[in-house]
């Protein structure tokens, strides 16, 4: 058995599925405005301010998720500057939760700008390389963070950022294809978004069977209701069933609309990753091995 | 035995686990598999109330083994040092021959002033009394007693003398203590123990080989229990026959050895020393009762004192405590006021006053710290405190007895109405330990003094703040009344208030200082002049003290003993004589003189303790000027021994007290300076322990059928519907059921389940039950079940486990389940009531219920 | 710089009484959850069910039938967590407040049996191993320290254990790694993920204008 099994889960509230869901949609979507914002058309503005816009407001939501989970607002500071010695920095560079509380920090200041100044050009590129960077930091860090522990499923596999990573990418892209429409983005534009979700989701496949596999004995973890929901909700609704749909249309509602079924996909691959290893309590598997 | 250590006494516990380290070996017999048993090297189950059948086979074991009968140390130490030896009346019968009682049965009939003392039957003593010679010549008691003679009293007390006993130190005379006893256990064999206690026989050979390897000249074996043995209807039988065990294999007097008492209370040995118990006034001398020959002090003297013990000089004890009663009023004209002192009508105990209650006969109680309304026989308790007209509850919380007319289950379900009790009831908050100076007395017998560490929140006084305050309020509502019955609080000394300049630690509380001077005790013509040891108390009225036993506690103003600190440095025996103060006179291990052979040697270097160092110059005696011989009794320890008195002394013909006992005679306190094997007077329930099964048994007793249990245990109430009882083998209560604690929890709860940290531990009542009762009766682990007993039944949950069990009892599956008795109603952590189940049958000696061994049903709710 | 300091813990002589875990909490003043009232947890005696942020020191009491060590205790110190009430993560301090004033931490000053052990950590090891060699004098192979060694993988910890069974029986790691053994690898597989997807969407971009040139569309403006 991993040594795993016998650590005790974290005190995360609801809070934090939902905030490793919006982070990655954000840093997925800034990335991809990023690319087009340096080796796009001007007829790809539209997509561009769709991924800017997603990219501010996700880390908007993102930080406030964060700020809720700490308890109080003020916390947040804790993260960045030592509260005995201000205006000294916290950056501790062996934890992904000091270096991701700064990548978001700076994500979310480039987010802002490129969404706030409108208009292209070099400073909006050079924001634009910086921040791309940073959001696809962003969208992986939380896969590392879980990783960076010593809890089942998590600790047991170096996957789980470029999982994450993935996700974030896809799930931007199908943001980006359900909001961009709506800001005048053309049928060009959206349709390389779409495929890049596509192929997005073929390496996100991958990388869960990856991960799954090196797992090793600690997979059998998933013998539980959230392994159902992995192979139902992320692999099937979330991962099969949009490929299916883009390869061949099949009309309108929500079901059936591919980026709907990626987020929704996005969000539940958050959400079985954080409650299957969650609900290994560590007293119960303890007192049986005891026995 | 008798005890769960690790989790009842885990402070405690510290020794036996220090004990380990140094390689010591632990043996647990307990029907519960706990966490003692998990720390022990060997656990062996016993059905709960089989001890004495336990412990009769390991007397009966030893006395037949080989190592006993071959290594001479034992029968050095049984010869010299017990009663094996004594003769006994040939007009004694032992159980054996009356197939389950002792000579001299006779009925008890209760007296018409106070018909609550519950006996079955009552023994009368004389055939199991020493074949003695002839009282010798001289004046009669009853002449000395009419003629006022002394003080001092010694001619009364020599008067007192006996004949010698007769010996056989061969202990082959059929009717020597030894013969006897080897007769009285021999069927008490490991089948027979297999049998009736349910005890694997290879565990208790394992056991007893344990034991024996265990004790000698080198190695030293103690027994630990607490009152798993003494909740019984034969309790005190269990643990004299403990002792006789322990005096067969000399472990008595030395170090490492004995029978420890561990008390279910923090300072509960200071309260049967002080006492606030009924029946002895301090130092255990017997409080004066209306139903024995204590007409006048003289005949309380003559009935009460032993004259060839210590207990000899009962009559300078007994002086010095009337005038700590009585002051200057106390004077040899008037024997000093013991006819102002009240007299006891019989047993007025816990259950029996409560059972005066029920009948209304009790007009007013005050429970402080104390928690009856969750107590034996719950709801008949609760009953009679319904019929009180005042009742005062002075404790932290408003616990159960301060809100029992309201929310007691039989209010709660509407078989009592609130506005038909009509007793008064007054709450006073209490202070807690941390919050006042005074002083604990541990189970060692060793005082330690406390001091204040914080204020008490609110108005909440001490319980020394409330006695202190009605005294005064009482001896005022009394002044000036000429009643003789009055007298005694008219001429009461009650003298605490702080001098002077020194200010209470709370309004109008008294100085605990002087509380302890008043027991330590002081020269009457100077109370400052504080007693330095009970050898210095006098029969004249020149010395004042409250308990002799306590004398030298508090030798100066400025020494008080019982707060020193000062623990023995590592690596000396550490007897830790200057770490607080014991009583008698800050001896460490009683009857010490038996840590060294009859000739004063110790028995072994590895069990060295007190012994005679013959070439010790003794300094003259300040008053006569004359130096004793050379020779003392040295050690790490206060010798318990008269401290220049040779090995080889022998008895002063004329002697009394001390001067009648020789060299080797170490049990100083018995009239014969011996362990008592065989126990002639002093137990009303035989002289021998013998197997009896608790009043509600669900099988037939295999030792003795023709009877079954106690012929002289109590029962209060018989046949009152308030208390109904199983009979033998009853089929609706066919479980042996126990009860016991935890160690989150404290007592009936009112100190610790109003403590959230105490009470998330334990948060609600159980029943542990094993595994195949619960398969049984379809119950899973959490399970609501109800158990019921003949006095009503409770709910509690289920906690299924393997540490208890089935047991084949006489051919029988005996299922036991266990209960932890803390709970109420009141407080953070609540659940019902398990004392509602428990009976008020009792002890005949001491009269304590039956707690730990009845029977009952269980049920899924 | 002064001496470092620790615990030893020796489990063979704890009897699983809680006072450490009560002394914790009275002496931080830890919240009692659900003002000290919850359910029973059906599971021996030991209601406190988990370790979270007002149970640093726990012990747990689990039975085993036979031979003579038949205690086995679940423990756990220095857990990091949420303390409800501060609404803060918090960590045991080893109480530095009292040895600030030269006072041992409250959890072994209220061990009755000394189990918990606090002092020098060169001088625990000294006296733990004196202890283990005893016990494997007694009999007891199993006895073994657990956490101990300064060249073990964590360097040796300032709170270590005797055992006389397997770990995991426990509730400790057999192997106990460092959660940030895992950083660079997943550092390293993340990058690697990053560069592929940004390849996939250049390729996409690549793609899409090689098929507007192959399809004689309008050259696009990409630069």
């Amino acid at each position: 058995m991993s040594d795993t099994f016998v650590t005790a889960s974290p005190h995360w509230t609801w809070f934090i599925i939902p905030y490793f869901f919006v982070g990655g949609i954000a840093g997925g979507a800034y990335f991809l405005a990023a690319v087009l914002e340096w080796f796009g058309r001007p007829e790809d503005r539209p997509v561009i301010r769709t991924g800017y816009s997603l990219a501010f407001w996700g880390a908007v939501l993102s930080g406030l998720l964060l700020t809720l989970d700490l308890g109080r607002s003020l916390r947040f500071l804790n993260m960045l500057f030592q509260s005995d010695n201000f205006p000294h920095l916290m950056f501790k560079s062996f934890s992904p939760i000091s270096f991701g509380a700064w990548a978001l920090l700076l994500f979310g200041a480039c987010a802002f700008v490129s969404w706030y100044a409108e208009t292209g050009g070099t400073p909006a590129k050079l924001i634009a390389a910086v921040g791309g960077l940073l959001g696809f930091f962003v969208a992986g860090y939380t896969g590392v963070l879980l990783s960076v522990t010593n809890r089942p499923i998590w600790a047991d596999s170096p996957w789980l950022g470029a999982l994450f990573l993935a996700s974030g990418a896809s799930t931007g892209a199908a943001a980006i294809a359900l909001f961009a429409p709506g800001r005048g983005a053309t049928e060009r534009s959206l349709r390389w978004v779409t495929t890049f979700d596509a192929r997005a989701l073929i390496v996100e496949l991958l990388l869960l069977i990856v991960f799954l596999v090196s797992l090793g004995t600690v997979a059998k973890a998933w013998l539980s209701v959230w392994g159902l929901l992995l192979i139902v909700g992320v692999v099937g609704a979330g991962i099969l069933w949009p490929l299916r749909l883009h390869l061949k249309p099949a009309g309108a509602g929500a079901l059936r609309n591919p980026a709907v079924m990626v987020l929704l996909g996005g969000f539940l691959l958050r959400c079985v990753v954080l409650l299957a290893s969650n609900s290994i309590e560590y007293h119960r598997v303890a007192s049986v091995v005891a026995r | 035995m008798g005890s769960n250590m690790a989790e009842c006494h885990p402070v405690a516990f510290r020794w036996p686990m220090k004990a380990k380290l140094n390689g010591a070996k632990l043996i647990h017999v307990d029907p519960r598999f706990t966490r003692t048993s998990a720390v022990a090297d060997l656990h062996v189950p016993i059905r709960a109330g089989s001890d004495i059948a336990f412990l009769g086979g390991l007397i009966n074991y030893v006395v037949n083994s080989r190592r006993w009968n071959t290594d001479p140390f034992f029968k050095e130490f049984v010869v010299n040092y017990t009663n094996a030896a004594t003769i006994i009346n040939k007009d004694f019968k032992d159980t054996e021959e009356l197939e389950g009682v002792f000579s001299g049965l006779g009925s008890f009939s209760e007296p018409p002033g106070w018909p609550y003392n519950g006996f079955q039957g009552r023994y009368d003593t004389a055939s199991w009394q020493y074949e003695r010679d002839p009282k010798p010549p001289g004046p009669k008691t009853e002449d000395l007693i009419a003629r006022r003679a002394g003080p001092p009293f010694d001619d009364l007390v020599r008067s007192l003398k006996p004949g010698p006993a007769h010996r056989d130190p061969t202990l082959q005379n059929p009717r020597c203590v030894f013969q006897i006893l080897k007769r009285h256990f021999s069927r008490y064999t490991p089948e027979m123990v297999e049998q009736v206690c349910g005890s694997p026989k290879d565990k208790f050979i394992q056991v007893a080989e344990a034991l024996l390897a265990n004790s000698g000249r080198d190695r030293t074996s103690a027994f630990a229990y607490a009152v798993a043995w003494t909740q019984h209807t034969y309790g005190v039988q269990m643990i004299s026959c403990c002792a006789l065990l322990q005096l067969l294999l000399g472990n008595v007097g030395r170090p490492g050895a004995g029978v420890m008492a561990l008390r279910g209370h923090a300072a509960i040995q200071g309260s049967t020393d002080v006492p606030t118990l009924y029946h002895s006034i301090h130092g255990y001398m017997n409080a004066p009762s209306a139903l024995r020959p204590h007409e006048s002090l003289r005949a309380y003297m003559a009935a009460e004192t032993t004259p060839t013990s210590y207990y000899g000089n009962t009559p300078k004890f007994l002086v010095s405590y009337l005038k700590s009663m009585y002051g200057a009023a106390a004077t040899a004209d008037n024997d000093f006021g013991y006819d102002w002192h009240p007299k006891i009508l019989g047993d007025h105990s816990h259950i029996a006053t409560f059972a005066a209650m029920a009948e209304g006969k009790v007009k007013g109680m005050c429970c402080v710290g104390q928690n009856p309304a969750t107590s034996l026989n719950g709801s008949a308790t609760r009953l009679a405190l319904r019929q009180l007209d005042w009742l005062v509850v002075k404790d932290n919380w408003l616990t159960e007895t301060a809100t029992y007319w309201y929310q007691a289950p039989e209010v709660k379900d509407g078989r009592v109405h609130s506005g038909d009790i009509k007793t008064e009831i007054f709450f006073f908050p209490s202070t807690q330990i941390a919050e006042y100076d005074g002083s604990f007395t541990n189970t060692q017998r060793m005082l330690q003094w406390h001091s204040k560490a914080v204020d008490a929140p609110g108005d909440c006084r001490t319980d020394t703040w409330f006695y202190h305050n009605l005294a005064k309020r009482t001896k005022k509502a009394y002044a000036g009344s000429t009643a003789p019955r009055d007298q005694g609080w008219n001429n009461l000394l009650w003298d605490f208030d702080p001098d002077p300049g020194v200010k209470p630690i709370y309004p109008g509380e008294p100085d605990a200082l002087k509380i302890l001077r008043e027991i330590n005790g002081y020269m009457t013509a100077d109370p400052h002049q504080h007693l330095p040891g009970f050898a210095a108390l006098k029969d004249d009225g020149s010395t004042t003290c409250a308990s002799w036993i306590y004398c030298g506690c508090y030798p100066a103003p400025d020494q008080n003993m019982s707060a020193r600190r000062e623990p023995d440095p590592p690596g000396v025996p550490g007897a830790h004589l200057k770490w607080g103060w014991a009583w008698p006179a800050n001896r460490r291990v009683m009857y010490n003189r038996a840590s060294a052979d009859p000739r004063g040697n110790p028995w072994s270097e590895r069990k060295r303790w007190v012994w005679w160092d013959p070439t010790f110059v003794n300094p003259p005696d300040p008053k006569t000027g004359i130096a004793p011989p050379r020779g003392k009794w040295v050690g790490y320890d206060v010798p318990d021994f008269a401290v220049t008195k040779a090995p080889d002394a022998k008895p002063k013909p004329d002697g009394i007290a001390l001067d009648a006992l020789s060299g080797t005679d170490a049990f100083i306190m018995r009239g014969d300076g011996r362990g008592w094997l065989f126990v002639p007077t002093g137990l009303l329930d035989g002289p021998l322990p013998t197997h009896y099964e608790p009043h509600e048994s669900p099988v037939q007793n295999m030792l003795y059928p023709k009877h079954q249990m106690s012929p002289v245990h109590k029962v209060w109430s018989a046949g009152k519907p308030w208390n109904p009882l199983a009979s033998v083998g009853d089929p609706k209560y066919p479980h042996v059921i126990t009860t016991y604690r935890l160690t989150e929890m404290y007592l009936a709860g009112a100190m610790s389940r109003w403590l959230p940290w105490l009470a998330e531990l334990q948060p609600e009542l159980f029943i542990e039950m094993g595994k195949a009762l619960a398969a049984e009766k379809g119950i899973r682990n959490l399970d609501w079940v109800i158990i019921s007993s003949p006095r009503g039944h409770i709910r509690a949950k289920a906690l299924v486990t393997d540490r208890i069990g089935v047991m084949q009892i006489a051919g029988k599956a005996i299922h036991h389940v266990g209960m932890p008795w803390h709970w109420g109603w009141a407080g953070l952590s609540t659940g019902d009531v398990v004392n509602d189940l428990t009976a008020w049958v009792g002890d005949p000696n001491v009269s304590i219920h039956e707690g730990k061994a009845f029977v009952c049903n269980v049920e899924k709710a | 710089m002064p001496e470092a300091m620790g615990f030893f813990t020796d489990t063979t002589i704890c009897i699983g009484c809680k006072a450490c875990e009560v002394a914790c909490k009275n002496w931080n003043q830890l919240p009692a959850t659900n003002g000290g009232v919850s359910e029973l947890s059906g599971d021996s005696y030991d209601n406190t069910r988990k370790l979270d942020g007002t149970h640093w020191r726990h012990v747990k009491f689990i039975e085993q039938f036979e031979g003579p060590y038949n205690g086995r205790w679940l423990m756990m110190s220095d857990v990091i967590d949420m303390n409800p009430a501060a609404g803060t993560a918090q960590k045991c301090t080893l109480c530095y407040d009292r040895m600030q004033v030269g006072l041992e931490p409250a959890c072994a000053k209220a061990c009755p049996t000394d189990s918990i052990q606090f002092g020098p950590i060169a001088e625990l090891r000294t006296r733990a191993q004196k202890r283990v060699d005893q016990l494997k004098a007694q009999g007891e192979k199993r006895a073994r320290l657990y956490g101990d060694d300064p060249n073990g993988p964590l360097g040796g910890l300032n709170s270590f254990y005797l055992l006389v069974d397997e770990p995991e029986v426990y509730g400790l790691p057999r192997d106990p790694k460092l959660p940030s053994r895992n950083l660079k690898s997943s550092g390293v597989l993340s990058a690697a993920t990053g560069a592929v997807l940004g390849l996939v969407a250049l390729v996409g971009l690549r793609k899409r204008r090689m098929d507007e040139i192959g399809g004689g569309g309008e050259r696009g403006s990409e630069n």
